[in-house]
């Protein structure tokens, strides 16, 4: 029994009481019928008058909560249904129902970005598609429809909770011939990246937990992370990333459940990790014992520069468990991706898998596997990275030519986004307001931070825009920007500190 | 380096289901384990032109990411189907494709249940609902239920006792595992009663349309006015299961917040998988392939009830259902049927004990079998071997010695 007195409290002492044993009832600690103790026996336990206990019990009674009953005592009374049998049902209690923080949730961003892209009339550099035009529609006609003479009704049945056999092998291969040692066995097949960020946060994380994030980061990570009701504890990246150096004083304090980055192509800033700074967070992550959850989308769509190893391939302590996909090389709509993870893990995140959903779509993995094991992958890889290299070069010379003085942005050797650095007395809510007017799609910042933003920034993407777009889509959004700089009165509202609310 | 899991991991255990199926994947084991469809009636030569007009028409569309509530040319077609069929009153916006009906549960465990959270279920109820919410850490309570569906004083009387009642879970239809569909009376009672206490109803159904004989009965949610039934509806059992395409409807605000939840799963359903299903649909008549089915399986039910009024000893009874996929055996109290089943996996032949189906366990005196995968000379041969041991276990436990030494 967990009452407690607090004399120090203006809360008179029957009101504690009576709240306490609210609590205790409304918890299910005391069900219906639970005799409550003697009014004696706990005055005596709490160190109170007796008078004050039977206050307290006399409130609980008015407030229908208790009975007494003669020869029984007082007992925890029955709940009584909400709505009156004959009358019409009242109102119903939903946010008592849904569960704890589901309120907070953020809006469905997400969901909104992916809706603009159907419309003709918006310039669509929101979202982090892969361009459509270059999808290898014949291939994946023929395998699939070959599929189901060669394999036959096993592409239409369950398969393994950890992926179809075939694929986690072709992955295996895959990397192989990149240098990587990854047996099947160490692969999972998931359905997406976003359901590995889920599964592993399921795993691992319980709520309250912490979990560390650089900043910015993704915010679909961060929805993950907080429905999950952990502490999301920032920590800030610049142009390399993750800084590390700031780390250490974070694990000194605090024990993560997980450190969550993306250290390749980051989503949103573009940046990657150098290999200094990957050793120094994984020589951290073994000394304080924290698992990594490598992000790593990105990484095959290198543009230039000289390839970085993964923090996967670094890790030599079993601490690191990495999400990929093939939603970024090649398209999304099949929701199949990856994850390596060390054998302990794998297997508890396979059971967890049990409850989520059993296992990916059979014949989606059966495609991807005979579209990796006939070279169609690489083949096409070759082609989307020439073009993306073409589409960045296109999008910051156009930046280049139209940004007003005072907006910076990154050079990204490789994924999928420009991360812009607005002048911080510029208004960003004008912009999108801007945006809309103009039919132009960004990311704003804000959301891909867990707290307040620290940088008044944007993400371009600059894959799925064809080049006309491209250039079109930053023209017109820079002469927005600079339209919004050069109105005193536009940027001096914001300026002006905190409005009071009336 | 030792990984501190989450505390759910502590309770989420390798089920026993998944253990026996690993045995029983061996070709000369007769296996009644499985709840899987028979693939002898998956459309395989369809499927392969569903393939090729998938990706010649519907292009590029196929392989994109796409809205989480899903396809709606789908989504209409299942909510004209519920309408017609079940009697509901659903619209397509309230249709949420889910990546099997395994998501539907997830995604309600994640809207609804706080640790602690009490979960109303049939006694006994289906193994993948308690992994699916288990994840959420909450108690649950198993309400009794006899040949008419949950018994109605005894919900009304947990109900009263339990502040924390978030969701009640149930599957009117061909229940899994025991085979047994509620009365249309007992619905009626059952909705009543819950209009009053303002619960949530999860109601699963997987197996309706598989029904041999008899009358269709209204769904909960053709009888709920009050938006508290979310119906999870699948294709895995009328057409496939690989593809990982069922749907849940949902009214407002279970809805929107089912559906920001999944974006954080999955994004949403494979973009492919729904397309080629929407493009079977618009090609052939579904109703085709789950007529073959319900006629299959009613004839492999019949061989399995007869063969077992025939081998099975007479302290044995089981229901009879009327459609679905699986029947519900129990032996006398003192008999664990984990043992049997050790006797019968010796003899080649395999079915799953029915602890699992309690969440709170301690009751070991049932089985369920299932009738829909295998032909029907394996199933007379698996029944009579399983007669020949439950004849054994049954005359040793008539023997006091013996008795204790089975125990």
């Amino acid at each position: 029994m967990t009452i407690t007195i607090d004399r120090a409290s203006p809360v008179p002492v029957y009101r504690q009481i009576v709240q306490g044993i609210r609590s205790l009832i409304a918890s299910g600690a005391w069900t219906a019928g639970f005799r409550l103790p003697p009014e004696r026996t706990l005055a005596q336990a709490l160190g109170v008058n007796r008078t004050t206990v039977l206050n307290a019990y006399r409130e609980l009674k008015a407030e229908g909560l208790v009975e007494a009953h003669v020869g029984r005592g007082t007992v925890v009374a029955a709940q009584r249904p909400v709505a009156d049998a004959a009358a019409e049902a009242a109102e119903i209690p939903w946010r008592q129902l849904f569960r704890t923080g589901l309120g907070r949730s953020q809006d469905p961003l997400l969901r909104d970005l992916l809706s603009l892209t159907e419309r003709d009339d918006i310039i669509p550099l929101a979202v982090g598609l892969p361009a459509p035009e270059f999808l290898p529609m014949a291939a994946l006609r023929d395998i699939l429809a070959g599929l189901l003479s060669e394999v036959g009704p096993a592409i239409l049945m369950h398969s393994p909770t950890e992926g179809v056999t075939a694929l986690r092998e072709a992955i295996s291969r895959h990397l192989a011939a990149r240098g990587v040692h990854r047996p099947p066995e160490e692969i999972l097949i998931t359905s997406g990246c976003q359901q590995g960020l889920d599964l592993v946060t399921r795993v691992l994380v319980d709520p309250g937990d912490p979990v560390v994030v650089e900043e910015p980061t993704y915010f679909g990570a961060l929805e993950v992370f907080r429905r999950a009701q952990a502490r999301v504890i920032p920590v800030p990246a610049d142009q390399d990333g993750l800084r590390t150096d700031l780390l250490e004083a974070v694990l000194q304090h605090r024990r993560p459940k997980f450190i969550y980055t993306l250290p390749t192509f980051q989503n949103p800033s573009g940046a990657v990790l150098p290999l200094e700074r990957r050793r120094h967070l994984l020589e951290l992550a073994e000394r304080f014992a924290v698992p990594v959850v490598e992000d790593d989308p990105y990484t095959e769509l290198r543009y230039d520069g000289p390839a970085v190893p993964s923090l996967k391939e670094l890790d030599t302590a079993g601490l690191v468990i990495s999400l990929h996909s093939f939603s970024k090389v090649l398209f999304p709509g099949l929701r199949v991706g990856w994850m390596a993870a060390p054998r302990p893990v794998l297997r508890q995140l396979a059971l967890a898998r049990q409850g989520l959903d059993l296992h990916s779509n059979t014949p989606g993995q059966w495609m991807l596997a005979r579209f990796l094991t006939r070279g169609h992958f690489d083949a096409h890889l070759e082609l989307v990275r020439r073009e993306y290299r073409t589409r960045r070069d296109l999008a910051l010379a156009a930046l280049a030519e139209t940004a007003p003085p005072g907006v910076h942005w990154t050079r990204p050797e490789g994924g999928f986004y420009i991360w812009c650095r607005l002048p911080a007395h510029l208004a960003l809510g004008r912009l999108l307001a801007q945006a809309a007017q103009i039919g132009v799609a960004f990311l704003p910042g804000p959301p891909c931070f867990a707290e307040e933003p620290v940088v008044n920034a944007i993400r371009l993407n600059f894959t799925f825009p064809s080049q006309e777009q491209l250039r079109e889509g930053i023209t017109r959004l820079m002469a927005a920007a600079a339209a919004i700089l050069e109105e005193p009165a536009a940027s001096g509202r914001t300026g002006g500190g905190t409005p009071p609310l009336v | 380096m030792a990984i501190q899991f989450a505390r759910r991991m502590d309770t989420l255990k390798a089920s026993d289901i998944r253990e026996i199926l690993k045995v029983t994947q061996r070709p000369e084991m007769i296996s009644f384990a499985g709840g899987l469809p028979a693939p002898e009636f998956f459309p395989v030569e369809e499927m392969k032109h569903v393939a090729t007009r998938t990706l010649s028409e519907g292009g590029r569309q196929a392989l994109q990411y796409s809205t989480t509530e899903g396809h709606p040319p789908l989504r209409r077609w299942i909510a004209e189907r519920m309408n017609t069929r079940m009697g509901a009153a659903v619209t397509p916006e309230r249709i949420l494709i889910t990546s099997g009906s395994q998501q539907g549960l997830d995604l309600i465990g994640k809207i609804l249940l706080d640790e602690g959270d009490v979960v109303l279920c049939e006694s006994p109820t289906y193994l993948g609902a308690v992994n699916a919410f288990q994840a959420y850490r909450p108690v649950f309570m198993e309400v009794p239920t006899d040949d008419h569906g949950m018994v109605i004083e005894e919900l009304e009387k947990r109900l009263a006792e339990n502040r924390r009642v978030k969701l009640i879970y149930v599957i009117p239809d061909f229940q899994n595992p025991s085979g047994r569909t509620w009365s249309l009376e007992r619905r009626e009672q059952f909705m009543e009663l819950v209009r009053r206490w303002q619960i949530p109803v999860i109601e699963d159904n997987p197996y309706g349309d598989l029904r041999f004989e008899g009358e269709a009965l209204p769904a909960l949610k053709a009888l709920d006015r009050d938006g508290l039934v979310v119906m999870l509806g699948t294709f895995s059992k009328i057409f496939c299961p690989g593809m990982r395409v069922a749907w849940l409807a949902a009214e407002s605000p279970i809805f929107e917040k089912v559906v920001l939840v999944k974006q954080g799963s999955d994004l949403h359903t494979s973009t492919l998988g729904q397309m080629q299903l929407a493009t079977y649909l618009e090609m052939y008549n579904l109703e085709d392939n789950i007529a073959q089915i319900r006629n299959a399986y009613r004839q492999r039910r019949d061989v399995m009830v007869a063969a077992m009024e025939q081998e099975f000893p007479p302290e044995v009874t089981f229901t009879r259902p009327q459609g679905g996929m699986f029947l519900w055996v129990e032996l006398p109290a003192h008999i664990n049927t984990r043992t049997v089943l050790q006797r019968c996996l010796e003899r080649n032949v395999a079915f799953v004990p029915g602890g699992s189906f309690f969440p709170n366990g301690g009751k070991e005196n049932f089985f369920r079998l299932n009738y829909s995968t295998m032909p029907e000379d394996r199933i007379r041969e698996g029944i009579a071997r399983i007669g020949a041991v439950l004849r054994e276990a049954l005359a040793e436990s008539a023997s006091p010695d013996l008795a204790a030494a089975s125990q």
